[in-house]
């Protein structure tokens, strides 16, 4: 399909776009906190991958390359928006309410869970945004989308050990600032 | 270390909530469109790219274009003269093109007789007789060929038939 779509064949990339879009699109969302932001960046990557495409060697796999094109787009984006953020999340699905993990989180003390599952929502992007750009993306890229330190190593374009390094401080930042929400 | 594994685990649970995120339904269906979209629209613009380059190269096609783009009637004008030309060139090349069929020339008269008919050859638009074209032209063909013919004794042949009920 890649070798199809490098001769130009508009309905193989159309096909690798469909394979990968969900997975481009949260990344970027999480970073950016901002639906809109995170769709003209997802499509973004995606036309450059495009134009692109025919650099591409093959050395990594196709969906690693992509997300090194939409991760790079990205902190250039955020870099320049700069204390510009504005927050634009996208809707819970209606499972959140059902998962255990988050419902031992919400307090008892307070009837009205969808209200408190938003609440905590909002603080949580709000705590992420307060990270740097890489600390941000190895949260999301392993805690969040769950890769593993060599996957995001290779995206990142750094060995694992600074992987390892950056999601332990930033873990330990996430904790300081939602330390009210934490049991 | 095992507090802070302890809060990491808390942490992680939290950060599960982010999952849950969604965008809107059906977000998905049209995704790949519009990239598709927008990647035919920017070969499309490349083109007119080139079309853009070229008229910042060339400063006077630039004036040109400024010229026609603030009045319109020029552009319209510039445009029937186009036609007018373009008309004007079709009308010349087919007057052009009746010449050569006139240099079929006709040597001998036709013989007559009443059960064959007769042609006339000096009627006949076809067979023109080359002492006619000498006087009326500047083609340098029909000078070369006043002393033989052209297409290697290529003579009118007389034609018969039988009219109906005659027989």
């Amino acid at each position: 399909m890649v070798k199809r779509a490098r001769k130009g064949d508009l309905a193989a990339y159309d096909d690798l776009v469909r394979r990968y879009q969900e997975r481009i699109y949260a990344t970027i969302y999480h970073m950016t906190s901002n639906h809109e932001d995170a769709n003209d960046l997802a499509q973004e990557a995606f036309i450059k991958a495009f134009q692109a495409l025919r650099s591409f060697k093959g050395g990594s796999s196709f969906y690693t390359w992509v997300y090194r094109i939409a991760v790079n787009k990205t902190i250039n984006f955020l870099k320049q928006r700069k204390n510009k953020a504005q927050m634009s999340l996208d809707d819970l699905d209606f499972n959140a309410e059902h998962d255990p993990d988050l419902v031992a989180l919400i307090s008892d003390k307070t009837p009205r869970r969808e209200v408190n599952l938003a609440e905590l929502q909002e603080k949580l992007n709000e705590a992420m945004q307060k990270l740097s750009e890489p600390h941000r993306l190895v949260v999301t890229l392993h805690d969040v989308q769950g890769l593993s330190h060599e996957e995001i190593a290779k995206i990142m374009d750094c060995n694992i050990g600074t992987v390892r390094s950056r999601l332990f401080y930033a873990r330990q930042q996430l904790q300081a600032y939602l330390s009210d929400y934490l049991q | 270390m095992n507090q802070n594994t302890e809060n990491f685990e808390q942490l992680r649970r939290l950060l599960k909530l982010k999952r849950y995120e969604q965008p809107p339904p059906g977000y998905f269906n049209g995704f790949s469109g519009q990239v598709i979209a927008r990647i035919r629209l920017g070969e499309r613009g490349e083109e007119s790219a080139v079309i853009e380059r070229l008229l910042w190269e060339a400063p006077w096609l630039q004036r040109i274009w400024a010229a026609f783009e603030a009045k319109p009637v020029l552009a319209g004008a510039f445009g029937l003269a186009v036609c007018g030309l373009l008309i004007t060139g079709v009308i010349y090349s087919e007057n052009g093109d009746v010449q050569p069929v006139a240099l079929i020339p006709v040597t001998e008269s036709l013989p007559s007789s009443t059960e064959v008919a007769n042609v006339n050859a000096e009627n006949h638009p076809l067979l023109v007789k080359p002492a006619a074209l000498e006087t009326s032209s500047t083609n340098p063909i029909t000078a070369l060929e006043t002393d033989g013919l052209l297409l290697g004794g290529l003579r009118a042949q007389p034609t018969s038939f039988t009219l109906p009920g005659r027989n």
